[in-house]
């Protein structure tokens, strides 16, 4: 009935924020990076000791997928080698066969069907 | 003089890219905190190098970087573009590094640019110069950008720590905007293109990753030709080195593409680089090279991981209409660029995850950028 269809499409509409919400952060538009400017809240310690060692771990922490951290290397070029396959195996290969001319084109068909319906 | 209100920025992560968008969207940037805790603080030289290259490039631009390097103020001027123009890129990152922000700056010069690169051509870090023929620009052509004046030529290859390679690039100008597409169909791979290349080493070294790669990929279609770059003398550079490019071409006309290179690291930016480790053989790397082609195409995607940022920026660069694109996953550099575009240019997409398929949709209006200094003209 009526009543239903406003559920599903309100769980259709949670669920594809998801992945935006990775992206763009949980709150509104609001840019997180371009800040306002901060006064350093430890500046009151800085007499106690003038001299402070700079933690060497901290600025070689992985470049975490958040990419929160300020200061990560530059490049654009992703190469997987975790996801890495024995693409020897038979059965491995079999499994793209349908990506490539050599396989079932209808199979290939469907892929790009699927995407027209869901959508709008 | 009226005063400038500077956008305010922290850090040093993806300047290359603020400072295109900032160039773009004409709005002036302050980053602070750029590397300021690190041991060497303050701008890389490629990334200094990449400032005089905007310098070069363009007209009226302001760079500002205080005395440690650790704060830049960047006010943007004129795209001008030019012939003859000439850019020592050095050695801290290879040529890659700076053609990704240069093309797309190029395309919305006052006039054509052509311009002569030195430095480093392939490199394990950003997407080599092959890369760039064979993957990124044909996406360019997809957007509507002429295809007659867009190339890059490689007089001459130079692999790490040395370098020695010269490349030329030409970008055409849009005289108006680019063309929002939909681009939603993968296809299916129908042939595999690739070239290997060795500078100042045995041409032996590209026969055994090509054997290597074609052994993976024979069970699966029979079209596939790497070709051999074999580079002697003055063209090889000042380094030994050998690497290979694979460009994966479906029947909707998608290009998917990985590479690699071998070669030794540079010395005397680490200190830590006693232990010289030994380069990977070329059997090893042939497979691997096959292997994360294989990884590319089944992950899905009408482009590959790497050009996940160009896509994006391309289709938030469109006049408003709706562009609808397919990738694979989101990598760290694409979900990067969606903020910085958002930040910007205030273009926000609607990714939506395909279950079935494993890929993601997304979708935006573009900003509608307008070639305007072709119009001063």
């Amino acid at each position: 009935s009526k009543w239903k269809e406003s559920l599903v499409e309100r769980t259709i509409s949670r669920k594809t924020t998801n992945l935006m919400q990775l992206v763009y952060g949980k709150s509104e538009t609001k840019p997180d990076d371009s800040s306002h400017e901060d006064i350093d809240a430890d500046a009151s310690d800085e007499d106690d000791e003038f001299f402070k060692p700079k933690s060497e771990g901290n600025k070689k922490s992985s470049k975490g997928l958040e990419g929160d951290e300020v200061n990560t290397d530059d490049s654009s070029k992703f190469t997987n080698y975790a996801s890495i396959k024995d693409w020897k195996d038979g059965e491995i290969i079999e499994s793209i066969r349908d990506r490539f001319v050599t396989g079932d084109w209808s199979k290939a068909a469907q892929r790009g069907k699927a995407a027209d319906n869901d959508n709008d | 003089m009226g005063k400038i209100s500077y956008m305010k920025l922290k850090g040093s992560q993806n300047l290359r890219q603020r400072l295109l968008l900032a160039t773009l969207s004409s709005t002036p940037i302050l980053i602070e905190d750029i590397r300021a805790d690190a041991t060497w603080p303050g701008l890389l030289p490629h990334e200094v190098s990449f400032l005089r290259l905007l310098e070069t490039v363009s007209d009226d631009c302001h760079v500002e970087i205080n005395e440690t390097g650790t704060k830049l103020k960047y006010k943007p001027g004129i795209v001008m573009g030019g012939r003859y123009l000439e850019h020592d890129c050095g050695l801290s990152r290879s040529i890659g590094y700076f053609l990704e922000p240069l093309i797309v700056l190029g395309l919305f010069g006052k006039k054509p640019l052509s311009i002569k690169l030195k430095g480093i051509t392939n490199d394990p870090k950003d997407p080599s110069v092959d890369t760039f023929r064979s993957a990124t620009l044909p996406l360019l052509k997809r957007f509507g950008v002429p295809s007659e004046g867009l190339e890059l030529k490689i007089e001459s290859r130079g692999v790490a720590p040395k370098g020695g390679g010269e490349v030329t690039l030409s970008v055409p100008i849009i005289h108006n905007s680019l063309k929002a597409v939909t681009w939603t169909d993968e296809g299916m791979v129908k042939r595999i293109r690739g070239i290997s290349f060795s500078t100042r080493v045995s041409v032996q070294f590209e026969n055994t990753m090509i054997h290597a790669a074609r052994g993976i990929f024979n069970r699966l279609l029979p079209d596939v030709h790497i070709y051999t770059d074999h580079k002697a003398g003055a063209q090889a550079g000042n380094s030994p080195g050998y690497g290979i490019s694979l460009v994966a071409e479906t029947t909707s006309g998608c290009f998917v593409s990985v590479d690699t290179t071998i070669s030794y690291t540079r010395g005397n930016d680490d200190m830590d680089i006693d232990e010289r480790k030994e380069l990977m053989p070329p059997e090893e790397v042939g497979e691997e090279i096959a292997s994360l082609l294989l990884g590319e195409i089944e992950q899905g995607g009408v482009i590959d991981s790497t050009h996940q940022g160009l896509l994006f920026l391309l289709c938030a660069l469109c006049p408003q209409d709706i562009s609808k694109v397919r990738v694979g996953k989101l990598v760290p550099y694409g979900i990067q660029t969606l903020r910085n575009i958002r930040d910007f240019l205030g273009v926000k997409f609607v990714i939506k995850p395909e279950p079935a398929t494993g890929t993601v949709m997304l979708k935006c209006i573009g900003c509608g950028l307008k070639n305007l200094s072709r119009k001063l003209s």
